[in-house]
C-alpha cells in the first residue's frame, strides 16, 4: 500500500503545556449498569473523590472545567449549588473545554494557561455519564447528537447507516481489506481489555472473562463487528486535579507531570463517510507533536491508554501514533502485546470503554496517573511515561504524561 | 425520512424522484463537492450546479447490520449499508444499501450500479424515491434488475442549491 498523503486533517493549536502542570488527584464513582442517578450526582462523587485523593477540600478548588457539549455536566452552577452548601464560597476560573472525550486529553493545556496566568491553583476537571440510565427510561443515547445533525439525517439515516457501529463496522472492512486485519485481530485487542478488567476492582466486566475463542464464537452485531468489539453502556464519572508541579510537591499523592499535550482534527468534521484516509484518525495530526514537546518518542511509552469506542478505533490510533507501521496494527496487537505483564506494549490497563465502564476517556487518564503512580491494578512494572489518546469524532488528542518527583 | 424540504439536499432528492443521481458540481473548476457545500475545497467557488451522474461507481466498504439498533431499520435487518465511490469522482463516497444481492456475493471495490426504489421506513410513509446500488453483474436467482432510464451522465439538473 503506498503512503497516502496526510492532506485530509491538521494539527490544533494549543498552549505548550509541557512542565508547567501536575496531576494531583485522580477519583472516580462507581461504574454500574442502570443507576437511576443523574450524572451530576455521579459527577459529584468523583469530584469528592479526586480531592481527597490529593489531600485537598472541596474548598481550595479555583477552577473548574467540564465537556460544555454534552448536557447533564458538572459545570459551574451546578459545582457552585452543591458544594456551596458545603462551605465553598470562592472565585472560578472556569472552561467548558474540558471533561471527557478528546478534552481529557487536551484539558490540561487549558489549565496550565490559567495557573500560568494565576487564574486559578487548584483545578478540577470533572466528566460524568448516565447513559445505562437514560437509556432504560428512554431519554437519549449515544447518537442523538448524530441523528439530529442535518446531513447526516438526510444522507446517512434514510440508509440506515446509524449509528456509530455501522460506520466503524464499514471503516474495520475497509482496514480488513486494504492491510488484511482480521477478525481475530481485532478481538485480540478486545480480550486484552477484558483481562484488564478482570483485574480490575471497579471494572463493569469485572467478572467476566473473554477468550479469543469466545469472541470467535459471538454473533456478528454489525458484520465485521461483534458486540464486543464495541464500548459498554454503562452510569459513571471520573475526575482529575491538577496544580503547579510546585504545588503538588506538598500534596499527599506522588505528582504525575504532564509533558505534552496536542489534538488533531479531520477535514471531514463528523462525516466519517466522507474522510479522505478512510482508515485513518487524526492521531496523525496529533501524536507526532505530543512526542515532541515531551521529548519522546513511541518505544518510550511504558502504558497506553486509548478512547476505544470500538476494537477497530484502538487498532488505527495504535497505528497513527507510530507505535507501528500503518497497515500492521493487526499483527502488533496479536496475542500478549497489549498485556499489562510483559506486553511490548500495555495498553487500557483498567479495560478501557470496551470492559472497564462507558466514561469517555476520563478514566483512560486516571488510569494512567495510577499506572505511573505504582498504584493501579494490573500495574505495568515500573512504568515512567504513560499516554491517553482521546478521539471524538472529528478529533484526536493526545496526553503524554511522566511520572514526577517530589 | 429525509427533510425534503432541507435545502443543501434537496437536489439529491429531487433528482431521485425523477430517478437520477445527482451531486453538486464546482461551476468554476468542474469538481464535484461532497456532502453539499457553500465553498468548493478545490477552489473556494461558490456556484454549485446539481449534475446528473452516471450512477456508476465501486463498492468502497460496507456494513451487514445483522441487529439494527436503529429503530426504524429493526425490521429490515439483516440488511447492507455501505458505501459507494462514484466512477465520475471516486472521492465522492454515496451513502446508500447495496440491494438485490446475497451479501455473502459482495467483494470489496466490486462495479456497482444505481437502481432507483421507494424508501421503505417502519412507521413512515412511503413515497420517496431513494438511489440505492446493486452489484453490476448481478445474477443471483431471484433477483431481476429491473429496467432503468438512462441517464444523461453531466447534464444539469438546471437547479442550484441555494445556500
Ligand atoms: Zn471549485
Amino acid at each position: 500500500m503506498a503512503s497516502r498523503a496526510a492532506d485530509w486533517g491538521w494539527r490544533g493549536e494549543l498552549p505548550d503545556a509541557s512542565g508547567q502542570v501536575a496531576i494531583a488527584g485522580v477519583g472516580e464513582s462507581r461504574h454500574t449498569p442502570a443507576s437511576g442517578r443523574t450524572s451530576v450526582e455521579i459527577a459529584i462523587d468523583a469530584v469528592g473523590a479526586a480531592l481527597d485523593d490529593a489531600g485537598l477540600s472541596p474548598r481550595d478548588v479555583d477552577g473548574l472545567m467540564w465537556s460544555g457539549g454534552l448536557p447533564g455536566q458538572l459545570d459551574e452552577p451546578a459545582f457552585r449549588q452543591h458544594f456551596g452548601a458545603r462551605g465553598f464560597d470562592g472565585p472560578l476560573w472556569t472552561s467548558s473545554q474540558g471533561g471527557g472525550m478528546v478534552w481529557a486529553g487536551t484539558a490540561p493545556a487549558l489549565a496550565a494557561q490559567a495557573l500560568a496566568a494565576g487564574d486559578a491553583r487548584v483545578i478540577v476537571n470533572v466528566f460524568s455519564i448516565a447513559w445505562a440510565t437514560q437509556r432504560q427510561a428512554g431519554e437519549g443515547s449515544p447518537g442523538d447528537a448524530h441523528s439530529s445533525e442535518h446531513f447526516k439525517a438526510n444522507l446517512e439515516l434514510p440508509f440506515g447507516w446509524f449509528p456509530q457501529p455501522v460506520y466503524f463496522a464499514t471503516i474495520a472492512r475497509r482496514h480488513m481489506h486494504e492491510y488484511g486485519t482480521t477478525s481475530a485481530q481485532l478481538g485480540s485487542i478486545a480480550v486484552s481489555c477484558r483481562r484488564h478488567a478482570n483485574l480490575h476492582e471497579g471494572a463493569v466486566m469485572r467478572d467476566k472473562p473473554l477468550t479469543l475463542a469466545d469472541y470467535l464464537d459471538r454473533p456478528m452485531l454489525v458484520d465485521p463487528l461483534r458486540m464486543e468489539d464495541c464500548c459498554l453502556i454503562s452510569d459513571g464519572g471520573a475526575a482529575y486535579v491538577m496544580t503547579s508541579p510546585e504545588h503538588a510537591r506538598d500534596l499527599r499523592k506522588p505528582p504525575v507531570h504532564v509533558a505534552g499535550v496536542a489534538e488533531g482534527h479531520s477535514g471531514s468534521g463528523v462525516f466519517w463517510s466522507q474522510q479522505g484516509d478512510f482508515t485513518a484518525t487524526p492521531q496523525v495530526f496529533s501524536a507526532p507533536a505530543a512526542f515532541e514537546m515531551a521529548g519522546i518518542t513511541p518505544a518510550d511509552v511504558d502504558v497506553l491508554t486509548l478512547y476505544d469506542p470500538f476494537t477497530i478505533v484502538a487498532l488505527m490510533q495504535i497505528e497513527d501514533m507510530g507505535f507501528c507501521k500503518k497497515g500492521e496494527g493487526g499483527a502488533f496487537v496479536e496475542g500478549t502485546r497489549l498485556h499489562h505483564d510483559g506486553g511490548g506494549l500495555p495498553y487500557n490497563t483498567h479495560g478501557g470503554l470496551l470492559s472497564h465502564a462507558y466514561v469517555l476517556g476520563i478514566s483512560h487518564v486516571v488510569e494512567v496517573v495510577r499506572q505511573l503512580r505504582g498504584e493501579a491494578c494490573a500495574q505495568v512494572p515500573d512504568a515512567q511515561i504513560g499516554v491517553y489518546g482521546g478521539y471524538t469524532g472529528h478529533m484526536a488528542s493526545t496526553l503524554v504524561l511522566r511520572r514526577g518527583t517530589r | 425520512m429525509p427533510d425534503l424540504s432541507f435545502e443543501p439536499t434537496r437536489g439529491f432528492w429531487d433528482a431521485a424522484a425523477r430517478r437520477e443521481l445527482a451531486v453538486p458540481r464546482c461551476s468554476a473548476c468542474d469538481r464535484y463537492v461532497w456532502y453539499p457545500q457553500p465553498r468548493c475545497p478545490g477552489c473556494g467557488g461558490s456556484e454549485m450546479a446539481w449534475t446528473v451522474v452516471s450512477g456508476r461507481g465501486t463498492l468502497f466498504s460496507w456494513a451487514l447490520v445483522e441487529r439494527a439498533l436503529y429503530k426504524p431499520f429493526k425490521e429490515r435487518a439483516p440488511y447492507v449499508t455501505g458505501l459507494v465511490a462514484l466512477e465520475e469522482d471516486p472521492v465522492v463516497r454515496i451513502v446508500t444499501n447495496i440491494v438485490d444481492c446475497d451479501p455473502a456475493d459482495l467483494h470489496m471495490d466490486m462495479p456497482v450500479t444505481v437502481v432507483f426504489r421507494e424508501l421503505s421506513l417502519a412507521g413512515e410513509e412511503a413515497g420517496v424515491v431513494a438511489p440505492y446500488f446493486r452489484p453490476v453483474s448481478a445474477s443471483v436467482p431471484g433477483f431481476e434488475p429491473q429496467p432503468q432510464p438512462q441517464p444523461k451522465p453531466g447534464a444539469t439538473t438546471g437547479e442550484e442549491p441555494s445556500r
